[in-house]
């Protein structure tokens, strides 16, 4: 089966338990403005240009005329672009990149099982990302089942606003989700994301209830969500299967990705500070909420 | 610690002036301050004395010339006993015996007796194929005949040792002069503990009492104490390095295990406190810090007993905790890993090491013990092996291991494309294996790059196998055959057959680098046709210069050595398999055999600069692959997939030893969850046969580094928030903003 992904990570350290290789599916449901992954939002394939890895050798404007090389600098006209790439492929510098590779299932769960033995050793295990990978349920099921038929710990990484008939597709295959929690105040959910929580608040407690283990990551970001994070820990009082709790402090290093696939930059400019991150960590603790807070 | 940091900065300059420009590669060159010149004679003084000393001792055997050689430098070096040190100061540490002993019969050998080999070898070294010298820098003493014996002790032994030989008739000329070569080289050492007690009973300071009651143990018997001990082993040291000429490549045989037994009874007998113990520890620490040259002093902790225990004590937590107080580079400690190694002693180690200190090596028990047994050593000797120098192996107090030759594998590919002639010093150096133009088939060119490198590991053992010869001869190791019991049985010096084990070593330098070239002649020849042989050394011959394109084509390339790409590992395996067949348990010059090593020391900096442009995108005069690690730059594939690769080569069958190198960023392993990545890491490494493994964890100079030349590190990846980037995708302007975080969080 075919799946659209930006890349498969090995040695991921920071997507769930342990030694992990994480696949990232492309296409999001969500649009938050502080992504840092923005290539993933679009579920159609997109190629980046990197200007300061490029060294205008031309060679994409030899094969391709919506490349082109005037006075010493690169033109990229988007508009006639099929995303064929061709022109990532003559790309030496890696100035050129492509995302939405359509990758087949088989392979990317070759490349799944060549670390087993690290999963092992270190609890790790394989995560599914994105992007919103339950947007493409079908390819993850063919995945997570493989994986843990093969003894391999699995995790998915969702932001939740899916079906939940996508959910249940997965559910009995995945060990642990990765969810996200943005905000519980809706307006500000709309806000930071563009759409409505209801369905992730409504999914993630029915996932709760089927009593799978979650971890929750609350991306944390000044003048965003941080007066959020006494409700998200009250909510999150409520839920049984909360196995860990990991506070994701916001950086701005993402720039340099939104220029290359000419999206416009919503980076919000503010980072947070230690104190701050520590307090939000505090607030879970007064709400009773005795797993790890990372 | 008071009374430490106040001394610290007097130790830091003991050797060298810290404010003064210092070369840490000038062997021994620098002196000590400067001791009260009443003490002693000047070094140009001494030397005077030399000559004169060998003038009228036309006759005499070496082990006797250089026993009276050292005799006569111990006698008349300058000496201290500081009110800032509880170890005492030679205020020389230039090796004023050479001229008129060891490079003086060096000379006559390389010169006279086998000048062929002595000429073959200087055009070896010239070229940069072959780095070949005699050895005497990898050998561990005795440590437990000299703690348990003393320096009398050992002369008594040797001395009963000589009377035995007597009695049974068998002694020669040749062993005589052996013996007679201890005896003078010991009473000598005993004379000086002497001198230097009679000093420290003249000095009025805190210190110089306590000193000086070590100092009268020392000269009347063995150590009774841990400082008396630590007291000798300096002693041992000072004197075999910079006297005697024969490095120590480790201090204590496991220094935790080496002083245990005086640790436990000080503290059960209240001879001195924890805390004192600690401070003896940082005072002799600081010795090695402040000797400070570049291929730093060893010695390694932990490992197994043979009952299946951890030999991790409480003194080898004591160690590690001055250790990283002092946050010093030298000495380097290697760590000997097994199953059995407790979790909270790894994590202390982790946590040095993530703190970006990178001076530990971790040795793992399992894969080095079945190299150790592949020579013939049993269960017992393998377990209780030293680790010597870097991370080599050896049967403790009984095995004499030389490097010989360092084989730089990419001459090889540069002789099978030129018909083994060397393009940078216009030499034939190879053999002829055919005009590469007319080669049809990649399995033409990878039988000459076979052909060749076989031809520089023949030319390597065969040289070798006649100078070793002379390894007695020009440099007799009186003082540490002294403590190793078979070669005082034996009546032979160690460097001549004298111990159980006498084995040489072939290293297998800039491995990777040649298993990238081959692929990338195989791909982008042989394969892809883009490129015939011809042109490609008309592309080696402008170093790349106007074929960028090509170039940044090939370093894109997957087939890469640790890449995890099929192909690439199976050519791996196979040529790391031909080097070892080519040089294990092959007889030596001396009694024993040859092993194998996949570690490069100095030499992928140093051959780098003699090997020109190579085919896998190399430049000219670049670094070659280090040990058993990738080329700068091309591991692109994570970790895991470098470890997966790598250990597709059984790490055994270089049973001298087998070190990889990992780069981590401090990210990848901080925190709690961090502990867990990096025993995970080393853990999958040991479990399946791995040797040594150096993590690295990266600081902001790297990042800099990185900056200036991202191509060396394409597998870069920073933590920046919930997840991970690679380096090279941000803009100058984030990684600047990058690395300034980075420093402010330290």
């Amino acid at each position: 089966m075919l799946v659209s992904i930006t890349g498969i990570k090995k040695f991921a350290v920071h997507d769930g338990d342990g030694i992990r290789t994480t696949v990232f599916f492309k296409g999001c449901t969500l649009k938050c403005k502080w992504c840092h992954n923005p290539e993933t939002i679009s579920f159609l394939p997109q190629i980046g240009y990197y200007s300061h890895k490029c060294i205008l050798c031309g060679a994409c404007a030899d094969i391709c005329e919506n490349h082109k090389i005037i006075d010493g600098k690169h033109i990229f006209d988007r508009k006639n672009c099929t995303a064929c790439k061709k022109c990532v492929k003559v790309c030496l510098p890696h100035a050129l990149e492509f995302y939405g590779e359509n990758a087949d299932t088989d392979e990317i769960i070759k490349i799944l099982f060549e670390d087993k033995e690290f999963y092992e050793a270190s609890g790790g295990g394989i995560t599914i990302s994105g992007g919103e990978c339950l947007m493409q349920p079908e390819a993850c099921s063919v995945i997570l089942k493989r994986m843990k038929n093969g003894g391999i710990n699995t995790a998915v990484d969702t932001c939740g606003m899916v079906p939940f008939e996508n959910i249940e597709k997965v559910i009995d295959y995945t060990d642990v989700f990765l969810y996200d929690i943005k905000a519980i105040d809706d307006s500000v959910h709309k806000k930071c994301t563009g759409s409505s929580n209801k369905i992730i608040l409504q999914n993630l407690k029915k996932i709760d209830e089927y009593g799978k283990s979650i971890e929750i990551r609350i991306p944390f970001v000044p003048d965003y969500n941080d007066q959020e994070i006494e409700k998200i820990a009250y909510f999150i009082s409520n839920l049984k299967n909360i196995v860990k709790i990991r506070i994701l402090p916001y950086h701005d290093y993402a720039h340099s990705k939104y220029s290359a696939i000419d999206m416009q930059d919503t980076l919000p400019c503010k980072i947070p500070d230690f104190e701050s991150i520590e307090n939000a960590k505090k607030t879970f603790l007064k709400y009773g909420v005795l797993c790890p807070i990372l | 610690m008071k009374t430490f940091e106040k001394d610290r900065k007097f130790i830091e300059n003991k050797y060298h002036k810290t404010d003064e420009p210092f070369n840490p590669y000038n062997r021994m060159a620098y002196h000590g301050w400067e001791c009260d010149i009443s003490t002693g004679k000047s070094d140009e003084e001494i030397k005077e004395g030399l000559r004169s000393l060998s003038k009228g001792e036309k006759s005499i055997s070496h082990p006797e010339a250089k026993a009276k050689a050292v005799e006569y430098v111990l006698e008349n070096i300058r000496i201290d006993v500081n009110e800032h040190d509880w170890f005492v100061g030679f205020y020389s540490l230039n090796r004023l015996i050479c001229e008129t002993t060891k490079n003086k019969w060096d000379e006559e050998v390389f010169k006279k007796i086998i000048p062929e080999t002595g000429d073959k070898m200087a055009v070896f070294n010239e070229s940069g194929a072959v780095a070949i010298w005699p050895d005497y820098d990898h050998v561990v003493p005795d440590w437990n005949s000299l703690l348990t014996l003393g320096f009398p002790g050992i002369l008594k032994r040797a001395e009963e040792y000589r009377k035995k030989h007597e009695k049974a008739g068998d002694i020669t000329d040749e062993m005589a002069a052996y013996f007679r070569g201890i005896e003078i080289e010991y009473k000598a050492i005993i004379s000086i503990v002497d001198r230097l007690y009679r000093l420290a009973l003249r000095k009025k300071h805190e210190k110089a009492a306590a000193i000086a009651a070590c100092l009268k143990s020392l000269h009347d018997g063995a150590p009774k104490n841990i400082y008396e001990a630590m007291q000798l082993i300096y002693i041992y040291f000072i004197i075999s390095e910079s006297i005697d000429t024969y490095q120590v490549r480790s201090l204590g045989s496991g220094l935790d295990n080496t002083l245990y037994n005086f640790y436990i009874k000080d503290l059960k007998e209240g001879t001195f406190t924890r805390n004192e113990i600690k401070e003896f520890l940082a005072y002799f620490f600081m010795q090695w810090s402040a000797i400070g040259n570049y291929w730093g002093q060893p010695f390694y902790l932990g490992g197994t007993k043979e009952n299946g225990d951890t030999k991790v004590n409480d003194l080898t937590y004591d160690i590690l905790e001055v250790y990283d107080k002092l946050d010093i580079y030298n000495p380097k400690i290697q760590i000997k890993v097994s199953r059995n190694t407790p979790e909270s002693f790894l994590n202390k180690v982790f946590n040095i090491i993530r703190k970006g200190h990178n001076s530990f090596v971790f040795c793992c028990e399992p894969g080095m013990i079945k190299a150790v047994m592949s020579y013939g050593a049993t269960y017992e000797e393998a377990l209780n092996m030293d680790i010597r120098g870097c991370y080599e192996t050896g049967v403790r107090a009984n095995e004499v291991v030389t490097t010989t030759g360092y084989v730089n594998a990419l001459k090889a590919v540069e002789y099978a494309l030129y018909d083994g002639y060397d393009k940078r010093i216009k030499k034939q150096i190879g053999i002829k294996t055919g005009d590469s133009g007319s080669f049809k088939t990649f399995e033409q060119f990878y039988f000459a790059v076979l052909q060749q490198w076989s031809y520089l590991i023949e030319s390597s053992i065969e040289m070798a196998n006649i100078y070793e010869k002379y390894l007695g001869y020009v440099s007799p190791s009186s003082m540490y055959s002294a403590t190793i019991e078979t070669s005082l049985e034996k009546g032979f010096d160690a460097y001549q057959g004298g111990v159980k084990f006498n084995n040489s070593s072939v290293l297998n330098c800039g491995f990777a680098s040649l298993v990238d070239a081959v692929m990338a002649v195989k791909e982008f020849v042989f394969d892809k046709k883009e490129i015939n042989l011809n042109e490609l050394k008309k592309v080696l011959d402008s170093d790349w210069n106007g074929y960028e394109t090509l170039r940044m084509k090939i370093k894109n390339s997957k087939r890469k050595y640790g890449n995890g790409d099929e192909q690439t590992d199976k050519y791996t395996q196979a040529m790391a398999e031909y080097f070892a067949m080519k040089v294990n348990n092959r007889p030596n010059a001396r009694g024993g055999v040859y092993k194998a090593i996949m570690h490069s020391a100095m030499q992928f900096i140093w051959q780098g600069w003699k090997t020109s442009a190579t085919p896998g995108g190399r430049k000219s005069g670049e670094e070659i692959s280090k040990n058993a690690s990738p080329a700068p730059g091309a591991d692109k594939n994570g970790v895991t997939s470098l470890i997966n690769s790598v250990l597709k080569i059984r790490p055994s069958i270089y049973p001298e030893s087998f070190c990889l190198d990992l780069m981590l960023h401090p990210s990848a392993v901080s925190g709690e969850e961090g502990l867990g990545v990096m025993k995970s890491l080393l853990g999958v490494y040991m479990e399946n046969g791995g040797m040594s493994l150096q993590m690295n964890v990266f600081d902001t100079e790297t990042l800099r580094d990185a900056q200036k030349n991202p191509e060396n590190y394409q597998n870069l990846q920073i933590r920046v928030c919930g997840w991970n980037v690679l380096w090279n995708n941000l803009s100058r302007a984030e990684q600047d903003a990058y690395i300034e975080r980075c420093e402010n969080i330290k």
